[in-house]
């Protein structure tokens, strides 16, 4: 049989990160699979050794749109280190809060955007409807609805005040009520189980082997969350658990996602009752840093996130290496379409976390003659029928 | 400061559950196979270029799950000739670090099949040869 090949993306039209799978299938099962990156490369790291530290901070927090406040405080807590600056406790919780809340909206983000893929579209907007809740917290907390930009070096830009406080624990009751359905959604529902369940399943050993991070590392059976294992900002004081399945599959991934999202629920919640007095917002910050180097860790929603911050004194980065969490997901991930169906590509892609898109065009490759040509899909379309 | 000893390498506390070695590239390899034995994945190959000593310093961040540390090791190549060896076969997780960094500063991972320019960088820069984290690509 001819083996196809397929270009899946480089365009999405709904989200981030323009990427492109180049799928080769025999029949209808995938024999291999190349990804093709370098469609968005904005240089943030050389960009970042010409600003200066603060303004580092803005373009920290522009990498991701979904993830900004993470991404900021990875790099805050970093230069804090190289400054030699502690942030007070209130405004560690308040970062926190702000963090949770983003992994919240995201986890549900994904959630949605697989409903939507595996064609759950009712599900798909039911999960959209009630994210927008999170949003609004966000945008009560930090006064944006999506990037965060509370961070600032030595401490966060906004208080929470008792108004604030109260109404974000009353709408926490109602998004802890409606994750707690989609959870038993995604546990029960047939068609997802159908569609997910003993899909792209990835084996403890692998997972360390080929670097994943996150809820894909921890859908693998490895409790390894940078949180727990390497705290930072408030989590060593609030006692929260890590979700790991076994099951390895993308449902295993999909159900860790939820089940966090719950988790998260209580760490504001925590984070609320037991804000500490004190002030929060800086009068001032430093500008320059010292000489050194540090290695900064946080758990973005998708998984570890890590910078490496270079200082030789003075009012700029020398150096920042910036490795999300997607990058290793997505490519190191080649291996786990082997041997399934076409159609399962887009939800074990889902299931990272990350995005994609089809173009209207497929690469036939005849193995022969090497001859490539290009096919509209109404041309493939048509072969089925003849 | 406390230190942490794997297969007669003895890593160096620097910060809280920040190890680190300083290696010969030659001995990457046989590093990193001891390092995959503890519970370990690679987070990131950091390069950080050096012009005023001629070198371009490569970080590998592993992450214990099983030590609960980042255990990191440092190597030095000359910016002339930066030629370390691949641990792809060791670590497959390694493949996105080294094309990053080959594609980024131009570091050459000898026995890496995959490398290839404009894996993140836009075709106009790769034409013209530069590697743009290099600290005189001039970009």
């Amino acid at each position: 049989m001819a083996v196809v090949e397929i270009p899946i993306g480089p365009q999405h039209p709904a989200l981030h990160e323009p990427i492109m799978l180049r799928v080769r299938a025999e029949g209808e099962e995938v024999v291999e699979v190349a990804v093709n990156t370098g469609y968005n490369h904005r240089g943030i790291e050389k960009l970042m050794e010409r600003n200066s530290w603060v303004r580092g901070m803005y373009l920290a927090g522009r990498v991701c749109g979904i993830c900004n406040a993470v991404h900021t405080q990875v790099y805050v807590q970093g230069v804090e280190k190289l400054m030699g600056v502690e942030p007070p406790p209130r405004a560690n919780y308040i970062r926190t809060i702000v963090m949770e809340l983003e992994r919240i909206h995201s986890h549900m983000l994904i959630s949605a955007v697989m409903a939507e893929i595996v064609g759950f579209d009712t599900l798909f907007m039911l999960i959209m409807r009630d994210r927008e809740r999170v949003m609004y917290l966000k945008e009560l907390v930090t006064g944006n609805r999506v990037h965060a930009d509370i961070h600032i070096l030595g401490g966060v830009k906004r208080d929470i005040d008792e108004v604030r406080r109260d109404r974000i624990l009353s709408e926490l009751r109602v998004i802890e009520e409606r994750l707690k359905y989609y959870r038993k959604v995604f546990e029960e529902d047939y068609t997802l189980l159908k569609r997910l369940a003993e899909v792209g399943r990835i084996r403890k050993s692998e997972a360390l082997s080929h670097c994943l991070v996150g809820p894909t590392l921890r859908g693998s059976g490895v409790k390894s969350d940078v949180r727990f294992d390497d705290p930072y900002a408030a989590y060593s004081e609030i006692p929260f658990d890590v979700v790991v399945r076994d099951e390895g599959d993308s449902w295993a991934r999909m159900v860790v996602r939820l089940e966090e999202a719950l988790v998260s629920v209580g760490i504001v919640r925590y984070a609320l009752e037991h804000l500490p007095q004190g002030p929060a917002v800086p009068k001032a910050f430093p500008r320059a840093a010292k000489v050194g180097e540090v290695v900064s860790r946080v758990e973005a929603p998708r998984g570890e996130l890590i910078y490496h911050i270079v200082s030789t004194g003075g009012g700029n980065p020398y150096r920042v290496k910036i490795r999300t969490p997607s990058f290793l997901n997505i490519i190191n991930t080649e291996f786990t379409y082997l041997g399934h169906r076409l159609a399962d590509v887009p939800v074990i892609f889902s299931s990272y976390d990350p995005c994609i898109s089809c173009t209207e065009r497929v690469l036939v490759v005849d193995e022969k003659k090497g001859v490539r040509r290009y096919v509209s899909l109404r041309e493939l379309a048509r072969w089925g029928t003849t | 400061m406390a230190e942490l000893s794997i297969g007669g390498y003895t890593f160096r506390e620097v910060e809280p559950r920040r190890y680190v070695v300083s290696v010969d590239p030659g001995r990457l390899r046989e590093l990193a196979e001891l390092i995959v034995r503890e519970e370990s994945y690679l987070s990131t190959i950091s390069a950080v270029d050096l012009p005023k000593e001629n070198a371009i310093e490569l970080n590998y961040v592993f992450w214990s799950t099983k030590h609960r540390v980042a255990l990191i090791v440092k190597t030095r190549v000359s910016r002339e000739r930066p030629v370390v060896p691949t641990i792809v076969d060791i670590v497959p997780g390694a493949l996105g670090g080294e094309l990053e960094a080959y594609d980024l500063l131009g570091i050459v991972f000898e026995g890496n099949t995959r490398l290839r320019r404009g894996f993140l960088v836009p075709e106009d820069l790769v034409s013209k040869g530069i590697y743009p984290l290099r600290k005189d690509a001039g970009v």
